[in-house]
C-alpha cells in the first residue's frame, strides 16, 4: 500500500531532512511513526499527501508513482486518503456539518449523499446531534474528532495523522486512539506521527522510528 | 460538470459578498465608475453624431450673386445649374428675401435701416444629390462655378460639419484609448478585490486543498463573485449614463430652443446596456482568473 524505497529528501542549502528511507506498509496495517521533534515525521506525511516532492528515491501509494504524479492527477490522489492534523484545521465559520461536508462536495458528491454520509461519519465519532454547531463551541478532543470524521467521511483507503493527540490530555488521546483502531479494524492502512510514548506503549503497534534522517524500521516493514 | 457543484459555487459567491456588504458596494461603485466613464463620453460623441447626421448627409452650396449681375446672366446660371448632373434643387433667394430673412432672425432691423440700402445679395442655394458629390468633388464644383461671371463668392455650407466631424473622431479615438485603460483599470480593481477575499479564506483554500479540491474547484466561486460584482457594476454604470443624460436635456433643450431646433439626447439602447452589462460582467471575470490565478499556482506549486 505504502512503498518507500531509497527516499531521500533533502531542500536546497539545508541539510537532509530524510535520508535513504526504506519502508513497507501493507494494506489494512496500522503503524506509528515516532521520533523526535525535526526528524522528519511531519515531512514524511507531507509527502504522502504530495504536499512535498521526492527529491531522490521512490515512492509509491497503492500503485502510484509519487514522483512522476502529475500536478493535475493530484486532487484525485489525495481524495483516496484521509488525513488529521494536530491542530485539527477546522474552519472556524462553518458548522460541523459543512467542515465535513467539504471533503465529499469537492469529490462532487450530490447533496443527497452528503447528508446522509456526513450524518454517520459524525456519529461514528460520537457528535451526531450536534451537526450545525460551531467548531468555537467544542473541547479540544471534540475539535480532533471532527477532523477525524472530516478525514474518513469518504472512506480513504489510507488515514494519516500528523500528531493527532498533541493537545490532548491522556484520556482524550486513548479515545481519539482507539477510533483509529477502529477504523484500522475495517481494513483502512492507518499511519499515525506521535512522540506519545506512552500512547507507543500502550497500542503495541509496530513503530516506525525516525531520527537523524534514518528510518528504523521493524524487518518486515523495511 | 455536475450543475450542484456550480449552484453551490454560486451560493457561496453570494455568501461571501453578502457577509461584507459595504466593501462589496464599494468595489462595485468603483468599477461602475471607471465603466461609466468612458460609456458616458462615447455616448455624447454618438449623440454628437447623430446632431450632425442630418447636415452630413446634405450636400448644399450658396453661389453669391454680383450686384450688377444682370437678369440674363442670372438666368443663364441658373438654366446651367439645373442642368449639372446630381442637382437636386435650385433656389434663388433674391436680395430683398434674403434681407427679410435675416430681418426676421437677427432682430437687427433697426442697424439695418441705417445702412440705407440692402447689404446682401441675391444667391442661389444648390441642393447636390450627397452620394454623387462626396466632400472633395464638392469642392471642385464650387471652384468651377465660382469663376461663372455672375458669381461673386462661391461656399460650401458643410465645412464647419466636416471639421466638427474631424474633432468627433479624434474624440472617439481619445475615448477608445480612454476605454482601455480604464478597461485594464477595472481588471486591476476586480483583481485586487479578490486577493483579498482570498486572503479571507486562506485557511478554507489550503483544507480544501489538502482533502483534494481540484483548481476549478477553488477557483469556481471566486469567478463567480467576480462575475457577479462586475454584472451589478455594468448596471450600475448604465444608470449612472442615463442619470447623467437625463440631467443634461435640459440645458441641451436650452441650447438647441436658442438655434431654433430640438434635440434629444438618446442615453443607451437596450442592446447597449445589456453589451454594457456583459462586457463589465466579463472584466469582473477576467480580474477574478488572474488574481485567482496566480494565488493557486502557489498552492498547487
Amino acid at each position: 500500500m505504502i512503498r518507500l524505497i531509497n527516499v531521500t529528501k533533502h531542500y536546497p542549502g539545508r541539510h537532509h531532512v530524510l535520508r535513504e528511507v526504506n519502508l513497507h506498509l501493507r494494506k489494512g496495517e496500522m503503524a506509528l511513526l515516532t521520533g523526535p521533534s525535526g526528524a522528519g515525521k511531519s515531512t514524511l506525511l507531507k509527502m504522502l499527501l504530495r504536499l512535498e516532492g521526492v527529491s531522490n528515491g521512490t515512492l509509491m501509494v497503492n500503485g502510484v508513482d509519487l514522483s512522476t504524479l502529475k500536478r493535475r492527477h493530484i486532487p484525485a490522489y489525495r481524495r483516496r486518503i484521509g488525513v488529521v492534523f494536530q491542530d485539527h484545521k477546522l474552519l472556524m465559520d462553518r458548522d460541523l456539518f459543512s467542515n465535513v461536508a467539504l471533503t465529499l462536495q469537492v469529490a462532487g458528491l450530490p447533496d443527497r449523499q452528503v447528508q446522509s454520509r456526513v450524518r454517520a461519519a459524525l456519529d461514528k465519532v460520537g457528535l451526531g446531534d450536534r451537526l450545525r454547531e460551531y467548531p468555537a463551541t467544542l473541547s479540544g478532543g471534540e475539535q480532533q474528532r471532527v477532523g477525524i470524521a472530516r478525514a474518513i467521511v469518504h472512506t480513504p483507503e489510507i488515514l494519516l495523522a500528523d500528531e493527532p493527540t498533541g493537545n490532548l490530555d491522556p484520556r482524550l488521546s486513548n479515545e481519539i486512539l482507539d477510533l483509529f483502531r477502529d477504523f484500522h479494524h475495517h481494513g483502512t492502512t492507518v499511519l499515525i506521527a506521535t512522540h506519545d510514548q506512552g500512547q507507543i506503549d500502550r497500542l503495541g503497534l509496530p513503530v516506525l522510528r525516525l531520527e537523524g534522517g534514518r528510518l528504523h524500521a521493524p524487518e518486515d516493514h523495511q | 460538470m455536475n450543475l450542484h457543484i456550480r449552484i453551490e459555487a454560486g451560493r457561496n459567491a453570494l455568501s461571501a459578498l453578502g457577509r461584507q456588504p459595504i466593501s462589496t458596494a464599494m468595489t462595485v461603485l468603483a468599477l461602475a465608475i471607471v465603466i461609466a466613464l468612458p460609456v458616458g463620453l462615447f455616448t455624447v460623441l454618438t449623440n454628437m453624431e447623430n446632431l450632425l447626421g442630418n447636415w452630413r448627409n446634405q450636400a448644399q452650396i450658396s453661389l453669391f450673386l454680383h450686384k450688377d449681375a444682370s437678369p440674363q446672366a442670372i438666368q443663364h446660371l441658373q438654366k446651367a445649374l439645373a442642368q449639372t448632373k446630381g442637382v437636386v434643387e435650385v433656389r434663388y433667394v433674391s436680395a430683398d428675401a434674403a434681407l427679410a430673412e435675416f430681418q426676421k432672425h437677427s432682430g437687427m432691423v433697426a442697424a439695418i435701416q441705417t445702412l440705407g440700402e440692402n447689404p446682401l445679395p441675391a444667391s442661389f442655394v444648390v441642393q447636390l444629390d450627397p452620394l454623387r458629390y462626396p466632400p472633395s468633388a464638392l469642392q471642385q464644383l464650387i471652384g468651377h462655378w465660382a469663376q461663372d461671371p455672375a458669381v461673386a463668392t462661391a461656399q460650401s455650407d458643410l465645412h464647419w460639419v466636416a471639421r466638427l466631424q474631424a474633432i468627433l473622431a479624434l474624440g472617439q479615438r481619445a475615448a477608445l484609448i480612454l476605454a482601455v485603460l480604464l478597461a485594464l483599470g477595472a481588471v486591476l480593481v476586480m483583481g485586487n478585490t479578490i486577493r483579498l477575499h482570498i486572503a479571507q479564506r486562506r485557511d478554507e483554500i489550503d483544507v480544501a486543498s489538502l482533502v483534494g479540491a481540484t483548481r476549478s474547484f477553488i477557483r469556481r466561486p471566486f469567478l463567480y463573485q467576480g462575475l457577479l460584482q462586475g454584472a451589478v457594476a455594468g448596471l450600475v454604470a448604465w444608470g449612472i449614463v442615463v442619470a447623467a443624460f437625463y440631467w443634461l436635456q435640459v440645458p441641451v433643450d436650452r441650447l438647441a430652443a436658442l438655434y431654433g431646433t430640438q434635440f434629444n439626447l438618446v442615453a443607451l439602447t437596450p442592446e447597449q446596456g445589456a453589451t454594457l452589462v456583459i462586457a463589465s460582467a466579463l472584466l469582473g471575470w477576467l480580474g477574478s482568473l488572474l488574481a485567482v490565478g496566480r494565488h493557486l499556482d502557489h498552492t498547487f506549486a
